[in-house]
């Protein structure tokens, strides 16, 4: 997801990528990806949560946990 | 740390005015500064007001501001919806255009202001390339450019400053050979001339007046089912955007046979380095039933002309406004004022693509007041 959104290599992209590291993670591609998260795993993320994702890593961990806790 | 986005008050005052200097450090871009004070100075939120402004700050920790935004509450009118309370979100203001590390404020400050009012609309922009119009794109608004229009007082001066224009070597030298000869005047006026041509306003008579009464309670009344969307217009708020005591602004009232048939409000830009070393000058609001919208901008157009006014510059949403003011000499230019709805507005505003063209959007809307037009 985050290679299409922002335009880089899967390869390219670790768990330390950033919107310092990687060029096209601007605010309008932060909401991008905030949308297609919800969308894809169809769930709400809450301005906290949308505030703690500076990294990809980041983006995983917060992901997984509300997948955990969330019944399927 | 969390951010947490709550309203303005007047301890965020310096934490804001850090903001504002980070932001000017380290952009070109003057625009980019949110209000010093936490009550606004334009459209204070006073008891029974039908009008205000509000501000939110996003603060990071125990005091760093990271973003702002205001929301302008107002009242609409959708025709065949009645009226509703809706808010413009403006000066939304991020400390990610600076410090990428804060990306995420943008969509923050854009979802909260949705939370705290879903019917929610945004206008200018810049364009649909301008991040907040690809933000709001995603969150699903409706967007739509608000033709732009433009009639040239003076022609020489409009040949020589426009720097808009002037935008090659061999443009600039091409305008310069027309403004020197002549033909350039010549032309400009020959096409101005013959659109004013098309259409014969009637009798009318302008008179600049110092507010709004009961008669513009009755101009409201008349004209407000011919378009499908417009804010609220009448007298109260009329006296409210328009005071009295504003000089900088000059009301026009059109009248005939002793009745007013509308009014509009005309005053110049501030200075714009596009513009050059020209006085430009804004047909700011107008409002009138369509089949007088013609008179109103000839006097509008006339009031500009008598304060020595190099180009006159308007932007009009409805269809009849713009054909009158094309019937007026007024040319069409290229546009980059966006009207953007968000879901909620545009299921009041549906069909919004068939709708659309009779919106009464003009340069007063939005944050377009008190000079920002």
């Amino acid at each position: 997801m985050a290679s299409d959104l922002f335009g880089v290599p899967a390869n390219q992209i670790s768990n330390a990528s950033s919107p310092e590291t990687i060029e096209a993670w601007d605010s309008v591609q932060h909401l991008n990806l905030v949308l297609a998260l919800e969308q894809k795993f169809n769930l709400q993320l809450s301005p906290e949560e949308i505030e703690q994702m500076k990294s990809i890593g980041d983006v995983t961990q917060l992901i997984e946990g509300k997948l955990q806790v969330t019944p399927s | 740390m969390a951010i947490v986005i709550q309203p303005y008050r007047p301890e965020h005052e310096p934490a804001v005015a850090e903001f504002n200097r980070r932001l000017r450090q380290s952009s070109a871009d003057n625009d980019l500064v949110f209000s010093g004070t936490a009550v606004p100075h334009w459209l204070p939120p006073n008891a029974g007001t039908p009008i205000w402004n509000e501000f939110f700050v996003a603060i990071e920790g125990s005091s760093a501001v990271r973003g702002t935004y205001g929301l302008k509450q107002e009242q609409m009118f959708i025709r065949g919806k009645g009226l509703h309370r809706v808010a413009c979100y403006h000066h939304a203001l991020s400390e990610g255009i600076i410090d990428r590390s804060y990306a995420s404020v943008g969509a923050l400050l854009v979802r909260d202001a949705l939370a705290r009012q879903p019917l929610l609309y945004v206008l200018g922009m810049g364009g649909y390339e301008h991040p907040l119009a690809k933000m709001l794109n995603a969150l699903g608004f409706s967007l739509t450019l608000v033709p732009f229009y433009f009639r040239i007082v003076h022609p020489h001066k409009f040949l020589l400053e426009m720097k808009a224009v002037r935008d090659s070597r061999w443009r600039a030298i091409l305008m310069s050979i027309a403004a020197a000869t002549g033909t350039g005047w010549l032309a400009v006026k020959a096409a101005q001339g013959a659109l004013r041509l098309r259409a014969r306003p009637g009798h009318f008579i302008t008179e600049e007046v110092n507010g709004f009464s009961a008669w513009a309670d009755d101009l409201w009344s008349e004209a407000k089912n011919a378009v499908s969307m417009a804010a609220v217009r009448d007298a109260n708020t009329l006296r409210i955007l328009y005071p009295a005591d504003d000089g900088y602004l000059t009301r026009v009232r059109v009248s005939r046979n002793g009745t007013a048939i509308g009014w509009a409000v005309v005053g110049e830009r501030r200075k714009d380095p596009k513009f050059g070393g020209m006085r430009v000058g804004s047909v700011v609001d107008c409002w009138a039933s369509p089949e007088n919208a013609v008179p109103v901008v000839r006097a509008a157009s006339c009031a500009l002309e008598k304060q020595g006014l190099d180009l006159i510059v308007s932007n009009q949403s409805h269809h009849l406004w713009c054909r009158a003011f094309e019937n007026s000499g007024f040319l069409k230019g290229p546009s980059t004022f966006i009207f953007a709805a968000s879901k909620q507005l545009t299921e009041l505003l549906q069909p919004f693509e068939d709708h659309k063209t009779s919106f009464h959007v003009t340069r007063a809307d939005g944050d377009g007041l008190p000079r920002n037009f």
